[in-house]
This record gives structure tokens, C-alpha cells and sequence, in this order.
């Protein structure tokens, strides 16, 4: 049904002012009115459909694959197993099978996938199909798992492909990464401070959960060319990576980019497209499609979190900090590659916004028995800021002073620097305005600590983030300006929910200083034709987006001024541009219209001078570094976002049951550049943190296979779990690197809504907890206790 | 091979089965190219599959297809006009109630089956309706706002 523009578009709310007003979303229509594509909408002629047959199996070596019997049956067009042990893939650590060879590593692995006419045939033939397996020991526990007599998972750790600078493999153990941070002298902090503490954590492992599964549909055609289209946030990698694997060239391999139903992580770097693509290059010429199953997702994707950890703090008794110690294991899977840049930036954010003047940090990444482990919002800042801003609490307990005064004290501000050594400037953001904010916004309800029915209780943590990001980590903008002075811009940012093109467009109409109706944003991204952008991740789009554009649109008023010089007769300097037109402020009344000079000037003749208007912007955060192999320390993280969430929650005596009355968060994202999804993005994040710290947990049977794998078994948030109330509060001090000061906001708001609400808990109840998630069942047992 | 007669949007359409398990969003998706309704989890439990049948918000992605034969069927396709958009995707669009978009075909016939019984239903029913439907997303305050500014227009009129 087609709905003219003007009916759903509030025009006032699309011109009025471009950077910081609240527009409509562009993409808000095609999805509300269900036409907007994903992956598994999108249909191929000549389409085959593929089911995979999951080993369920933790860890077992394959014996034999008969797939005789599923090879007759109907509709089935080819059954694909894994043959050749060296096809690994991997983006910075290759050790990954697309498909199980000799030996399955977790019990979602495939093992075989059968190809079809349609998805019910393939589902029908992999029942058929007959594996003999000799089990093996498994481990799940990264502890355990990293012991030096557990059960090896990969006999070739250490010897696989990989960077050599920022990994740092422990042959011979199941650790494939081993980050260590050395700031300072450690143990001479903490025989100079008067107050030691130390607690174990755990942080469970969790799904991501975004309601779109995982779809890929990927054709080989007959010269051995590729083209996927993929429910993924990483379009360039999955064309690198897919490149190495079958080592053929990036410009043979387009990776389309529809609509994206929710990533959160699960979908960066690579997970489903490897698989999909070797089972296509079997039958050349039929687009092969592959859409997970929910249980799937639980079993086969990626999962995020796993950490087990220990921390220490050392203070004076005045409560400055003056050391940390910090052990994390993370439960990282059965592979390696998505998960070791998390476990690095757990390790050297694991201070949270405090200053620590000495800090010792170690962080393993361990494989075990479970599907791997990838980015999931927040990227490894949730693990470890849970457990500092629990310290902090803690410590505030055991001195008797507030927490907002110990964590006042100890802020990363203005000339005080972080773990990784680098000092912090006015510009990073204010945090104790945020701090303040938070405080202010709860101390409305502070008063009552108990009434007959319900403990009540406050908790406040303070955030930060740093986007972690190849150090060559860019985005590029693409503009062309048609003949009526109209614009397309194409980016490569994947609008997976967060806004991106809205605040693409915004941009881009500041940017030009013309209406909004006169942009089109691409929707999809393609990467024969999209510009290079490394992923969609580290929330950095608006950051490192808006910086392209920004790039482009100069370079097309460039472009435009010298066109009219040409035919001004003066210098393109001595051009003012204004939107609507270019000309000469003292040679008179002569306006050239942007239309008139968008594909050079023509004169009546016909005669062209000038070039037309078609840019290509870019932008690269300048001057990251891995960090260095020693030290851990270095230029490793290119901006922060600093923050303060609280939470006021009351429990019911009898039931346990935490209710959230009041949610406030504080960020200082530089400049807000639309206020209404700003504050989506943090409503969203305040939710799915509440999830881990309320419910959500990846629980295992004795066999190794996961237990809770569809939504009801696996409980997250739904509409009764939302916050009674929110607050939601930006701060704007600008950053002068960013759009507009302009900096990343997206991931922040689920940083610390753990802390936040276990410190919360304790102030109700006196009840310390270190793992999550906390369950009304946990309240009433600490209850009974005392 | 069974076949069902339904009709879907006012347009009656006949459609073969295939052997097995067949769902009433498999005959959407599939054979009507309806995609707006989406597979979320198999088992009932997101509702991005919510379709109305026979006036009944359903998940059709628990519905077998033959248990549509017969039935009406209306779908997120099927709710704006040239006129413009239904009142709830309007409200939705203003409010921001969308970001993947993966779940709000869904909560908007999630609405629209509970608007169309009754217009103004209390914060409780309002409540009770929308807890079948998950959102990663919004945190659920825009979607939720949403929801009570269609039902106070629907009080006004």
C-alpha cells in the first residue's frame, strides 16, 4: 500500500534545526509498515535452503559421517560434510572450521549441513544422517579449563595463524590469550595502604538475544565469484575473512547488508556467513539460505560475557584508591577470534572511571566446551566494572564513608590518567556532572528504607567507555549530487536500531546547510559499492560516520565553489556557498544555483566547465595503538564516554522480588545529535543490563549441552521488568575530535546497571552479591540467612 | 497434500501444503511473500510473528496452516490506506518505538488485535497485552508511549 510522504512526515519535525533535534527516524516508516527488508525476507531465483546437522556433542572426535541415507531422500540436493582439517578461518586468530573436521569442540558445531529444495526437505535429510563419535573429557569452567591438566580442546594452540603483537597465546594449555597489565609497582601500593579488599565474581554467560536469528543466503556463480547477503554487522570483514578461506580475491567476494533485526554484538565480526559459504560452494550457480533456528542461535551463534573474575583494591583510609589487582577468566568457547580483543579491553577497563595509581591486570582467554564468545554491547566493560563499582560500595561500607565521596575522590578527570597511562583532559567529559545528576535524580525518593511489605535501597555506579577498534579503524562517505542539486550519501554503517542513518542525514544536512527532504541515506550497504568501513561496532558510528560526512560534504562545497569561480572569474576562496546557491559577495547580484553547478556549469550553448559533484569522505580515529606486549599500556583506546547510572529498587520481604522504582543514567556523549533516539538507545541499554542482573543466564545440562535455548527457558526482560521510572540525562561537554563534539553513546547505558543494582540490593538488604544474575529465589535465601 | 482456502488482507488466496510441519507464518512468509510478519522463535514466546485471525491477535508462527483454512486473516500489510498509516504505526513513527524493527510488525498487531476489541482498554489489559511480545531493543518506554497515546485519541474521539 503506497502512503504518500506527506501523510506520515511531520515536516516540522524533519527541518527545523538539523543536528540535535529530535527527527522522525527515516527507516521508522518501511518498518512500521512490516516492508522494510531483512535477510530471511529476501528471496533468490533458483534458491536451495540448507538445515544443519548440530553434533551435540561437548567435545568428541568424529569416527564416521554416513550420509547415504539423507543423500536418497527427496527434495535434497547435496549433503555437505567437512573434509579438509587446514580450511580454518578467522580475522585476527584462525582457528575456526567453518564446519567440524576430525573433531567437534562444542555441541552446537556443525557437522553436516544438507542443501535442499526447500527448508522443510533439508530439515527432514539431516535427521538422517548418521555420526559415530568417541566422547571426550569437556570443560566448560574457564578456571578448570585453564588448568594445566585439563583436557586440551585445541591441540594447535599457539600455532595457529594470528597477529602476533596483541595475542598472546599459552601453548599447550587451552589459554589463547593472555593480556597482562603492569602499571607501576603494584605490591608496594598495597603494603602502603590501609585498608585491603578482595572478592570473587562471576558474570555468566548470556545471548544476545536480538530477535532477529541469524540469516545468511550466500551464491557461488559458475567463474567462482561469491555473493552473500547476511544478517551481519561487519560486511568488510565477513568479505576479508571469506577471502582468506577460499583465497580468492575481496573484489570477487559483494557482501549485501539489509536491514539488520537487532546485532548487540552477536552479529560483528563473523558467525554464520563461513558456514553458509562452504556448504554454497558445492552446488555453484544456487543461492544457498540458511536462517537459524532460535535454538540455534542459543547453540550456534555466538554468546557474550563468561567471566570469572577476582579483584583487589587497596586505599588509605581516607578512601583515596591507591592499587588494583585483577584476575578475569572469560569463558571464551570453543574458538578464539571474536572474543580476545574483549578480553583485552576487560582487562585495561576493568578500573572503571577511577584513577588507580598502580594496577597489575591479568585476563585469560581460555577455550572451553561452549559455543565462542563475542562482542556483546559493552565489550568486556560490564565484566569489569561490575566488580570495581562493587568494590568501591564495599569499601565505602568497610570505611564508613559514602560511596559518592569515595568515588568523587577518585574520579578519572582533567590531568589524572587510566590504566592504560593516559591522561585525561577536560574535553573526555564530565563525570562528576553525571555523578551529580544521578544523585540529584534520586534523592527525590531517598527517604523510606523499609515498610511493612518492602526493603528499599539506592546503588550508584560511575561508567566509562572506550571503543575498542583496529587501530586502522575507519568509515567512508560516499556523496553524489544530481542534476537538480539533490544528494545521495552512502556509509557503510549498519542500521541494526541504534539510528545511524537518521543521524547520517542529520549530518549530512547540517553538513550542506539544505533541507533534509533533499538527502537520501542508502539503506543497504553493498560492498561492491559502499565505501570501506571496518565494522559496525564500539558504537562509533555517529563518531566516525558523522566525520566522513562531514569529509565528503567539504569536499562537494569545494567542488561546487570552484565550478562557480569558473564561471564567476575569481577564486573558489573568494565563493560563498549558502545552500541554495554559490557567488561572489561584491561582484554583484549573480546567484548560481547549486542545481545549476552540481555536474559542472553549462552555458546555453552547452558548453560544461567545472566537475561534477561526487566525493568520497573518510575518517580514521587517530593515533591508536595495540597495546604494548609488556606493559599492556599504551594510546590503545581513541576517545571515552564517561557516565553515572543509579538505581532505586524496593523488595518484597516474602517473595524476594526486586522491583527497579527508578533508573537514572547520565552520560556525557559530547553532543547529543538527536535527543529521541539518544534516549532510546539508553532505555534499551537500561533493559537488557537489567536482564543480566536480574534473569538472564546460560545454563548447561550435565552433558554439556545448553539448557535454556528459546525465549520462556531463557528469560529476559519484558514490559513488566521496565523501570517505573527513568531518567535519562545528557550531559554536552564537546569533544573536540568528534562531529559537532559529537562522541559514542550507544553501548554506555548497559555498562554498570549490574553494579548499580546490586549496590542497590545491599543498601536494602545488607546482602553482598558478586555473581549474577541475583534471582528473587537469591533475596530470599540472603533474607532467611539473617 | 492438503490444501487451505484463507483469506489474508481481504484478498482470499488457496494454498497447497506440503507434508509436515507447516506453520501459518510459513504461508505468509512463503507463499504469499507477506514478510512483514516475522520469525523470531518458533514456540509463541517474542510474537514477531503476531498476526490477527479471525479477529484473535495470534502468533503464527504456532498456528498450523491448516488450522487457517478458513479463517481471516489480517497482517501489518494490511492495516494502512492511502489515507495514511493506521493510528498505532503513526504513533509508533512518532514516538520512536522503533529501532531494529524486527519486533514492531509484531507489537503493532499486538495492539491492533486488543484496539479493535476495545479502543480503550485499561493500563492493566494494555499491560497484560503487550508483556507476549519482546522487545531487545526500546527498553519498551517508547512502545509503551506510544501504545497510550493511541488509547487516549481513541478516549477523545
Amino acid at each position: 500500500m503506497f502512503v504518500p510522504l506527506s501523510l506520515y512526515i511531520k515536516e516540522d519535525r524533519m527541518e527545523k534545526g538539523h543536528v540535535g533535534a529530535p527527527w522522525q527516524r527515516v527507516d521508522a516508516f518501511a518498518k512500521v509498515t512490516g516492508s522494510a527488508l531483512y535477510a530471511a525476507d529476501i528471496k533468490l531465483p533458483r534458491m536451495l535452503h540448507a538445515a544443519v546437522l548440530r553434533s551435540g556433542k561437548a567435545h568428541a572426535r568424529i569416527l564416521k559421517i554416513d550420509t547415504s541415507e539423507a543423500e536418497q531422500m527427496s527434495g535434497v540436493r547435496k549433503i555437505v560434510t567437512g573434509s579438509d582439517p587446514r580450511l580454518l578461518f578467522g580475522t585476527c586468530l584462525v582457528d575456526q572450521p567453518p564446519i567440524a573436521v576430525e573433531k567437534t569442540r562444542h555441541p552446537g558445531e556443525a557437522v553436516a549441513v544438507a542443501i535442499a529444495d526447500t527448508p522443510g526437505h533439508a530439515t527432514a535429510a539431516i535427521k538422517k544422517i548418521n555420526v559415530d563419535y568417541e566422547e571426550l573429557p569437556f570443560v566448560l569452567d574457564p578456571r578448570k579449563a585453564a588448568a594445566p591438566d585439563a583436557v586440551q580442546i585445541h591441540e594447535k594452540n599457539g600455532h595457529y595463524k594470528s597477529l602476533e603483537y596483541p595475542i598472546h597465546p599459552v601453548p599447550g594449555t587451552n589459554i589463547f590469550h593472555h593480556y597482562k597489565l603492569r602499571n607501576k609497582n603494584v605490591d608496594a601500593a598495597f603494603s602502603a595502604a590501609d585498608v585491603v579488599i578482595e572478592e570473587e565474581f562471576e558474570f555468566p554467560l548470556s545471548s544476545h538475544a536480538a530477535i532477529e536469528p541469524h540469516a545468511a543466503i550466500c551464491r557461488f556463480d559458475l567463474e567462482g565469484n561469491i555473493e552473500l547477503w547476511a544478517s551481519n554487522q561487519a560486511p568488510f570483514v565477513i568479505r576479508d575473512v571469506l577471502s582468506k578461506m577460499f583465497d580468492i580475491s575481496t573484489t570477487r567476494i559483494r557482501v549485501h547488508i539489509p536491514y539488520l533485526g537487532g546485532g548487540f554484538g552477536g552479529k560483528s565480526d563473523v558467525s554464520v556467513e563461513p558456514l553458509v559459504a562452504y556448504a554454497a560452494s558445492f552446488v555453484p550457480g544456487h543461492p544457498v539460505k540458511l536462517v537459524l533456528s532460535r535454538k540455534e542461535v542459543f547453540t550456534s551463534s555466538l554468546l557474550g560475557r563468561g567471566m570469572s573474575g577476582r579483584m583487589k583494591i587497596g586505599a588509605t583510609r581516607e578512601g583515596m584508591l591507591a592499587a588494583l589487582e585483577s584476575e578475569m577468566y572469560f569463558a571464551d568457547g570453543a574458538y578464539g577470534d571474536t572474543s580476545w580483543p574483549v578480553d583485552t579491553v576487560a582487562g585495561h577497563n576493568c578500573s572503571g572511571p577511577y584513577h588507580f595509581p598502580a594496577a597489575k591486570v591479568d585476563v585469560y582467554g581460555v577455550y572451553t566446551n561452549s559455543p565462542p564468545v563475542g562482542a556483546y554491547r559493552g565489550y568486556g566493560h560490564p565484566e569489569g566494572e561490575f566488580m570495581v563499582n562493587r568494590m568501591l560500595d564495599i569499601l565505602a561500607h568497610r570505611l564508613e564513608i559514602p560511596v559518592t565521596e569515595i568515588m568523587r575522590k577518585n574520579l578519572l578527570k582533567e590531568d589524572k590518567t587510566n590504566l592504560l597511562g593516559q591522561t585525561m583532559y577536560d574535553y573526555h567529559g564530565d563525570l562528576e556532572g553525571c555523578l551529580d545528576s544521578v544523585i540529584r535524580a534520586l534523592a527525590e525518593e531517598k527517604d523510606k528504607s523499609e515498610d511493612d511489605t518492602y526493603l528499599y535501597g539506592t546503588g550508584i555506579a560511575c561508567l566509562m567507555k572506550s571503543p575498542k577498534m583496529a587501530a586502522n579503524a575507519s568509515s567512508g562517505c560516499h556523496l553524489s549530487m544530481d542534476g537538480s542539486g539533490n544528494v545521495n550519501i552512502s556509509l557503510s554503517g549498519v542500521e541494526m536500531g541504534q539510528g545511524c542513518h537518521t543521524v547520517f542525514l542529520q549530518m549530512a544536512a547540517e553538513a550542506l546547510q539544505i533541507p533534509a527532504s533533499r538527502i537520501r541515506v542508502a539503506w543497504d550497504i553493498d560492498t561492491q559499492h559502499s565505501p570501506w568501513d571496518w565494522q559496525t561496532v564500539a558504537s562509533m558510528q555517529t563518531y566516525r560516520g558523522g566525520k566522513a560526512i562531514i569529509d565528503a560534504c567539504q569536499k562537494a562545497i569545494a567542488q561546487l565553489k570552484e565550478n562557480a569561480a569558473a564561471v564567476l572569474e575569481c577564486d573558489p576562496e573568494e565563493v560563498t556557498y549558502d545552500g541554495h546557491s554559490c557567488f561572489h559577495p561584491r561582484k554583484g547580484d549573480r546567484k548560481l544555483s547549486v542545481a545549476s553547478l552540481a555536474r559542472g556549469y553549462s552555458y546555453k550553448n552547452g558548453l560544461t566547465v567545472g566537475k561534477v559533484v561526487e566525493t568520497v569522505g573518510t575518517f580514521r580515529v587517530p593515533g591508536v595503538v595495540d597495546p604494548d606486549p609488556e606493559t599492556g599500556m599504551g594510546n590503545a583506546a581513541g576517545s571515552w564516554t564517561f557516565g553515572c547510572q543509579g538505581a532505586r529498587i524496593r523488595i518484597h520481604k516474602e517473595s524476594g522480588q526486586i522491583e527497579i522504582l527508578h533508573f537514572a543514567t547520565a552520560l556525557d556523549p559530547g553532543r547529543v545529535i538527536n535527543p529521541q533516539t539518544a534516549r532510546g538507545q539508553v532505555t534499551g541499554g537500561v533493559v537488557q543490563g537489567l536482564g543480566a542482573t536480574l534473569m538472564e543466564k546460560i545454563e548447561f545440562k550435565d552433558d554439556g549441552q545448553i539448557r535454556n535455548i528459546n525465549f520462556g527457558p531463557y528469560k529476559m526482560p519484558r514490559l513488566s521488568h521496565m523501570p517505573h521510572k527513568f531518567t535519562v540525562d545528557f550531559l554536552e561537554t564537546p569533544n573536540t575530535s568528534g562531529p559537532w563534539g559529537a562522541k559514542p553513546l550507544g553501548e554506555h547505558p548497559i555498562v554498570t546497571v549490574a553494579p548499580a543494582v546490586l549496590n542497590a540490593i545491599r543498601d536494602a538488604t545488607g546482602a553482598d552479591f558478586f555473581q549474577l544474575p541475583v534471582t528473587s529465589q537469591d533475596i530470599k535465601n540472603a533474607l532467611g540467612k539473617e | 497434500m492438503s490444501q487451505i482456502q484463507l483469506t489474508v488482507n481481504g484478498t482470499s488466496h488457496t494454498v497447497q501444503l506440503p507434508e509436515g510441519r507447516y506453520m501459518l507464518l510459513d504461508v505468509l512468509r512463503d507463499r504469499l511473500e507477506l514478510t512483514g510478519a516475522k520469525f523470531g522463535c518458533g514456540a509463541g514466546k517474542c510474537g514477531a510473528c503476531t498476526v490477527i485471525l479471525d479477529g484473535e491477535a495470534v502468533t503464527s508462527c504456532t498456528v498450523p496452516a491448516a488450522k487457517a483454512d478458513g479463517k481471516d486473516i489480517i497482517t501489518i500489510e494490511g492495516i494502512s490506506s492511502k489515507e495514511g498509516l493506521h493510528p498505532i504505526q503513526q504513533a509508533f513513527l512518532d514516538h520512536g518505538a522503533v529501532q531494529c524493527g524486527y519486533c514492531t510488525p509484531g507489537f503493532i498487531m499486538r495492539l491492533y488485535g486488543l484496539l479493535e476489541k476495545k479502543p480503550v482498554p485499561d493500563e492493566q489489559e494494555l499491560h497484560a497485552e503487550l508483556e507476549k511480545n519482546l522487545c531487545r531493543c526500546t527498553g519498551y518506554e517508547s512502545i509503551l508511549d506510544a501504545a497510550r497515546t493511541v488509547i487516549a485519541d481513541n478516549q477523545n474521539d
